[in-house]
C-alpha cells in the first residue's frame, strides 16, 4: 500500500500519470497496423533495438565525450533527467530502431528467410548487444535496468512535452492516412493497381512505428511499449465488429488499462510500467468470450 | 510507341515474365473506351504474368505498355484475403474511394457525405446494400466477389480489371457477377479486361480475346477464338486466324 495520499501521487507523479495516458491512447493504434500485418513480433523486437541504443550509448559516451562533446552535460550527469541526457539517449534509440527497422524491411524485400525467423534473431541479437554494451558501462547497466523495469514514474514535464508531440504527430498522420495504410495492409496489389503511393505509405508506416518505438521506449520504458503495441490490438480485435470499431477498441483498452494501471500503481505500489500491462491483459479472457460468443 | 489517344490500357510488343526470363511476349492490345476482352489459356500458360503486366505490377522485359491517365477499378480474386482484418462490407467499398491526399479537400467531402452516399450506390448497384454493415469475412464467395466490384467503382473506373471474378462461386452467383458487368458495359461504356480460365463465360462476353499459351499470345475475335473447332486447334498449339 502506497504511504501517499491520491491528490499527492497525482500531484508528483502527475506528468509521468499523463505519459501512461498518452501511450495508452496512441500506441495501441500503431500496434494495430503491426496486428492486422501479421508483424506483430516488431512490437517485441523493435523496443529491444531501442534500448540496445541506449545501452551502446552508453558504452560509446566516452569517445562522444572526446570527440563530439556533451554541451554542458559532463558524464556523471548522463544517467540524469536532464534535457541534454534525454536526448543523447533518444538520439542512440532513435538510430538502432530505424536502423533495425530498414535492416528488417530491406532483408524482407529480399525475402531472406521467413518473417517470424528475421524478427526471432533481430530480438536476440539486438539483446545480446544491450547486455554486452551495458556491461562496459556500470552506469549504462543501472539505467537499462531501470529503463527496462518500466520506472515511468520518474517522467518529468519535458519528457511528457517530447512524448506529446511525437504521439501527437503520429495521431494525426494515422487519422490522415488511415484508409491508405488499411488498403496497402489488406490488398497490396489493388492499391498498386488504383496508383496508390505504396512504397511512400509503407515507408510512412515503418516512420511512425519507429518514432512511436524510440520515443516510447525513452520515456515510458519497453516493458510498457512492449504491451501496449501487442496487448490491447489483440484484445480488440475479439471485441470489435468493424474496423471503425477495431481501433476505437484498441485505444479504449490502452487507455483503460493506462487508468487502472496508476490504480494499480497507487494501492500496490507496483512500478507503473508493469501494472499498465497487466491491466491490458486483464481485458484479453472477456474479447475471446466474446469472439467466441459470436462464433 | 505510337500511341492512341482514346485507348485506356495499350502495349506493343511487350514482353513479360520474371528474372529477366519472358514467359510471355509479342503482346498487342489496345483497350478502348467499352470494349470487353478477356484472358485465356490452359493453366500455367502465364495468364496471370500477363494479367499483371499489362495492369503494371511487372515492368515489360521488352516492348512498352501505356496505360491512360483515368482510373482504373481492380477486381482480384477474392482467396487474396486475410479475415484477420474486422471489416464491414461498407469499409471496404470505401477503400476503394479515390485517394484525396489534399486534406481540405478530403474533409470538404466527408463533411458533404458524398463519398457515403455514392458507396451506397455502388452496393446498390451489386445488390448488396441491405448487407453494408455485415462483416466481409462472413459472406459467400458470391458475394465478396460483387462487394469487390463495388469497390471498384468506387474509384469512378474507365476501365475495370477482373482476374477471376467467377471462380469457385456458385452457378447463381457467377450470373450475377455477368450482369452486373454487362450493365456496366453497356450503360456507362466501361471497359472490361477479364482473365478467366472459363471460356463459355468469356465466348458469351467478350468481344476480343488474348489467348496465352507456351509463351505467346493470340489476339482475336472471341467468338471466333473460342470457338469448339479453333479451341481444338488451340490447344494443339496451332495458330488460329481470327481477327479482332
Amino acid at each position: 500500500m502506497n504511504d501517499l495520499a491520491w491528490h499527492e501521487f497525482v500531484e508528483l507523479f502527475g506528468p509521468a500519470i499523463v505519459a501512461a495516458l498518452v501511450a495508452g491512447a496512441v500506441a495501441p493504434l500503431v500496434g494495430n497496423f503491426l496486428f492486422l500485418r501479421r508483424t506483430g513480433f516488431y512490437g517485441v523486437a523493435l523496443p529491444q533495438f531501442a534500448a540496445a541504443g541506449v545501452a551502446f550509448g552508453f558504452a560509446v559516451l566516452p569517445l562522444w565525450s572526446a570527440y563530439v562533446g556533451l554541451g554542458h552535460l559532463d558524464e556523471a550527469e548522463i544517467s540524469s533527467g536532464s534535457h541534454a541526457a534525454l536526448n543523447y539517449h533518444l538520439l542512440w534509440a532513435s538510430l538502432f530502431t530505424f536502423g533495425g527497422l530498414a535492416a528488417l524491411a530491406l532483408l524482407g524485400r529480399k525475402g531472406r528467410g521467413s518473417e517470424a525467423a528475421r524478427v526471432a534473431a533481430a530480438f536476440s541479437i539486438a539483446s545480446a548487444v544491450t547486455i554486452l554494451a551495458a556491461h562496459e558501462s556500470p552506469a549504462g547497466e543501472v539505467f537499462v535496468h531501470s529503463l527496462l523495469r518500466g520506472e515511468i514514474l520518474l517522467v518529468g514535464v519535458h519528457e511528457l512535452e517530447i512524448l506529446a508531440g511525437v504521439y501527437g504527430l503520429v495521431l494525426l498522420a494515422l487519422v490522415v492516412f488511415q484508409r491508405e495504410l488499411v488498403l496497402v495492409a489488406f490488398d497490396r496489389e489493388a492499391a498498386l493497381v488504383t496508383r496508390r503511393p505504396v512504397l511512400l505509405l509503407e515507408a510512412l508506416l515503418l516512420n511512425l512505428v519507429g518514432a512511436t518505438v524510440s520515443t516510447g521506449v525513452m520515456i515510458v520504458g519497453p516493458v510498457v511499449l512492449f504491451g501496449l503495441l501487442v496487448v490491447p490490438p489483440l484484445a480488440a480485435r475479439g471485441l470489435a465488429r468493424s474496423m471503425k470499431g477495431y481501433f476505437w477498441w484498441s485505444a479504449t483498452v490502452g487507455l483503460a488499462a493506462a487508468v487502472a494501471g496508476v490504480a494499480l500503481s497507487y494501492r500496490l505500489d507496483w512500478p507503473l510500467g508493469p501494472a499498465v500491462v497487466v491491466a491490458a491483459a486483464a481485458w484479453l479472457p472477456p474479447s475471446w468470450l466474446v469472439d467466441r460468443w459470436r462464433g | 510507341m505510337s500511341t492512341d489517344e482514346a485507348a485506356l490500357l495499350e502495349a506493343r510488343g511487350a514482353a513479360f515474365g520474371y528474372g529477366g526470363r519472358a514467359i510471355v511476349q509479342g503482346v498487342d492490345l489496345v483497350v478502348r473506351p467499352g470494349a470487353l476482352v478477356g484472358i485465356a489459356g490452359p493453366n500455367g500458360a502465364g495468364k496471370t504474368t500477363l494479367f499483371r503486366g499489362l495492369l503494371g505490377l511487372l515492368k515489360p522485359l521488352a516492348g512498352e505498355v501505356r496505360r491512360g491517365p483515368h482510373p482504373i477499378g481492380y477486381v482480384p480474386q477474392r482467396e487474396v484475403y486475410d479475415a484477420v482484418f474486422p471489416l464491414t462490407v461498407e469499409e471496404v467499398v470505401h477503400l476503394g474511394a479515390a485517394p484525396h491526399f489534399r486534406g481540405v479537400q478530403r474533409f470538404w467531402r466527408a463533411l458533404g457525405h458524398e463519398e457515403h452516399e455514392f458507396a451506397c450506390r455502388c452496393l446498390d448497384r451489386v445488390g448488396l446494400h441491405d448487407q453494408r454493415r455485415a462483416p466481409f469475412a462472413s459472406l459467400s464467395g458470391g458475394q465478396r466477389q460483387r462487394v469487390l466490384l463495388a469497390r471498384a467503382l468506387m474509384a469512378r473506373p474507365r476501365l475495370l480489371v477482373l482476374d477471376e471474378p467467377t471462380s469457385g462461386v456458385d452457378r447463381a452467383a457467377a450470373a450475377k457477377i455477368l450482369e452486373v458487368l454487362r450493365d456496366l458495359q453497356a450503360r456507362e461504356g466501361l471497359a472490361v479486361l477479364i482473365v478467366s480460365h472459363e471460356l463459355p463465360l468469356l465466348r458469351a462476353m467478350a468481344q476480343e480475346v488474348l489467348w496465352v499459351a507456351e509463351g505467346r499470345v493470340q489476339h482475336g475475335d472471341a467468338e471466333a477464338l473460342l470457338s469448339p473447332e479453333s479451341l481444338d486447334r488451340l490447344f494443339a498449339g496451332e495458330t488460329v486466324e481470327a481477327h479482332a
